[in-house]
């Protein structure tokens, strides 16, 4: 298992698209993939679950990966983030 | 007073009362299974998923939606096959022996409550992502129908949040004055078949169904694209003056219909439509123009889950032909880009569609999918005055292969003792520069040609004409544009092969003495636009229009171009 901090770094938060890139990616690997924030934790394959974590600009989040192929989950997802999703 | 702004998809104004159509509510049963229902009721949820996650997958591969559409029904799919949705309706299907109804009512209104409850509104607002997926699941798995138009009444003004183009359809016989919706794209089906019925419309209006009341009084700009709520006196009787004027002109347009198209002088211009689906064939009919100039095929391969067979496509095809014989119709046969068909044909992802794999080049590289389309028009071909026409067409080359093809389909035909007429005429699309440069190779191919000036423009000007950062270069009447039609028109009359219109330039009042002094004497129009265009042509002298057309093409730029254009009209 392997976790990783991450901040939201993109001005609008994680809302539908954002969510939709991070599900989309994580569901091509067969590690489960959790993210946490604050005491809730989520199934990061899951569009609900991400949506609900109405996670913010500047919120930290906690991605946790857990499977064969793990590393590369957490290195794609972070990718992602540190992206911006594309947004800026 | 408050005034909103959407897309217009047709021009005119309407006045009327606001009649709010609204999604009717759902009756979910609240029972309890028995133990051995289980699996049956899973099995029902999963089917309604998968079909459910088709349909969304249409519209996602329907280019003509806008980007930020697609997005969000990407995410829609997503909150379909979530994985901790299954989940969860497994659970309350097998634990406390739910209907699958209720599971999933149950399931949706807790997730919605969890978005409501959100401080950020950014994120609260995301429910209703939530609960249109709900929606349409469950009216899915109850199989709801009703029919929640009954409340129009006429001459009033529908708001909705969308409208599908069966829907349309229905909607069109309640006689109302016009709709609006807070969803939709200009070039949807629904809108499409409001355009070639003249019907006032508005589309894509945000927040429009908060912001009108059942009853408030509503003018609908089409012109200006504005929605007024409850306009004061004074824009009041201002629009009540404009549509006077406009239902003025409307009734004298009324009055060429039947009524041969002339010119001043005498010449005989055929005057037909461009059709994009077959519901827009009554309209056709009503407005008898000489038939129709360019049938889009494409409605047949757009939102269809698979290909529609060469059953399918005759019948279709022979319905409208027989509507419409004596007077012919041209089929083009299919021209989307690739893009739009991912998810029918195993296509690849490209770059640039417009400068891809789109129109004739899809059915070449499809040959098999590309003979089913010239079979159902061949035996269509039986009922009445059929015409193909293949658009893309880029070289000479492309027509003598096309031709081989439609050799082996009559071949076919004829060993299977499937009746079709022999003769039937095909002509090439000019719309790329090297057509139109090479249009006297083509003319001596083909029995006739018609020229598609959108296409024409943005290849001749390298603009795309969706963007609207380049709206600037986007100028039909660019010289070297009428460059190439009147090389095109010119080489059509050296191998006596009729050049026919049919793209927006031949709708625009302003354009239309140029295009007849170039000596073309066929246009293809949009229904809504044909009376418009007929009567401008009878206005005009064709002697005349020729001298002013060669003055015109003396012009070295668009600006003094614009300039004669303006001058003639006088």
């Amino acid at each position: 298992m392997i976790k990783k901090t991450i901040i939201i770094d993109n001005q609008l938060g994680m809302h539908a698209r954002p969510a939709t890139m991070i599900v989309k990616a994580a569901s091509k690997y067969r590690a489960e993939f959790k993210i946490k924030k604050d005491d809730t934790e989520i199934n990061g394959k899951s569009i609900m679950g991400v949506m609900t974590l109405a996670a913010e600009y500047g919120s930290s989040l906690e991605l946790i990966a857990d499977g064969v192929d793990e590393e590369y989950l957490i290195e794609e997802i972070a990718e992602l983030f540190a992206s911006k999703f594309g947004e800026e | 007073m408050k005034i909103l702004e959407g897309i217009p998809v047709s021009t005119g104004i309407a006045i009327g009362p606001a009649c709010i159509i609204e999604r009717p509510k759902l009756n979910i049963e609240r029972k309890r299974i028995h133990p051995d229902e289980v699996a049956l009721e899973i099995r029902k949820f999963h089917k309604a998923i998968t079909e459910l996650g088709e349909e969304i997958d249409h519209l996602i591969a329907d280019l003509s939606q806008p980007q930020d559409n697609r997005d969000i029904l990407t995410t829609h799919k997503m909150i379909l096959q979530d994985v901790e949705f299954a989940a969860n309706i497994s659970r309350l299907v097998k634990n406390e022996l739910c209907g699958i109804e209720e599971a999933i009512n149950r399931h949706f209104t807790n997730v919605v409550n969890l978005f409501n409850d959100m401080e950020n509104e950014y994120f609260s607002l995301r429910s209703s992502d939530y609960e249109d997926v709900a929606y349409r699941l469950l009216s899915k798995l109850l199989n709801q129908k009703s029919n929640y138009f009954a409340k129009l009444s006429e001459n009033s003004i529908m708001i909705t949040k969308n409208i599908t183009p069966s829907e349309v359809t229905r909607v069109f016989n309640k006689n109302i004055a016009g709709f609006c919706t807070e969803g939709g794209s200009k070039n949807s089906h629904s809108s499409i078949i409001a355009r070639s019925m003249n019907l006032p419309t508005l589309v894509d209006i945000q927040d429009l169904l908060q912001m009108v009341n059942d009853k408030d009084l509503l003018i609908i700009d089409g012109n200006l694209g504005k929605l007024i709520i409850n306009p004061d006196k004074k824009t009041q009787d201002h629009y009540q003056k404009l549509l006077a004027e406009e239902k003025t002109q409307l009734n004298y347009l009324q009055t060429l219909i039947g009524k041969k198209c002339v010119t001043t002088d005498g010449k005989v211009i055929k005057l037909m439509c461009n059709i994009e689906i077959p519901e827009e064939i009554s309209n056709v009919v009503k407005l008898k123009s000489d038939g129709v100039g360019l049938f889009r095929t494409e409605f047949l391969f757009m939102d269809k889950n698979r290909l529609p067979s060469e059953d399918q496509q005759f019948e279709i095809y022979r319905d409208i032909v027989k509507q419409l014989s004596p007077d012919p119709v041209v089929f083009r046969t299919i021209d989307v880009g690739g893009d739009k068909l991912s998810g029918l044909l195993n296509i690849e992802h490209e770059l640039n569609p417009n400068l891809g794999t789109r129109g004739i080049r899809i059915s070449l590289k499809h040959i098999p999918i590309f003979k089913v389309q010239l079979r159902a028009i061949l035996r269509a071909s039986v009922f009445g005055n059929v015409k193909v026409m293949f658009p893309m067409i880029s070289t000479v080359g492309e027509i003598l292969r096309i031709k081989e093809i439609l050799k082996e389909c009559r071949e076919e035909l004829k060993t299977e003792k499937i009746p079709f007429k022999s003769d039937i005429k095909i002509g090439a699309m000019i719309e790329i520069p090297s057509a139109a440069i090479t249009s006297d190779n083509l003319a001596q191919e083909c029995d006739f040609l018609s020229i598609g000036t959108n296409d024409l423009v943005q290849y001749t000007l390298a603009v795309d004409r969706d963007n609207e950062l380049v709206d600037e270069y986007y100028i039909p009447h660019h010289p070297s544009v009428l460059r190439l039609l009147k090389l095109t028109a010119d080489n059509g009359y050296k191998y006596n092969v009729p050049v026919a219109i049919c793209g927006e330039m031949a709708s625009e009042e302003k354009y239309i003495p140029f295009l007849l002094g170039l000596g073309i004497n066929e246009f293809s129009v949009s229904p809504g636009r044909l009376l418009m265009v007929k009567n401008t042509i009878m206005k005009c002298n064709y002697q005349k229009a020729v001298a002013k057309t060669n003055q015109i093409l003396k012009e070295n730029t668009y600006i003094d171009v614009m300039k004669r254009i303006e001058e003639f009209r006088l």
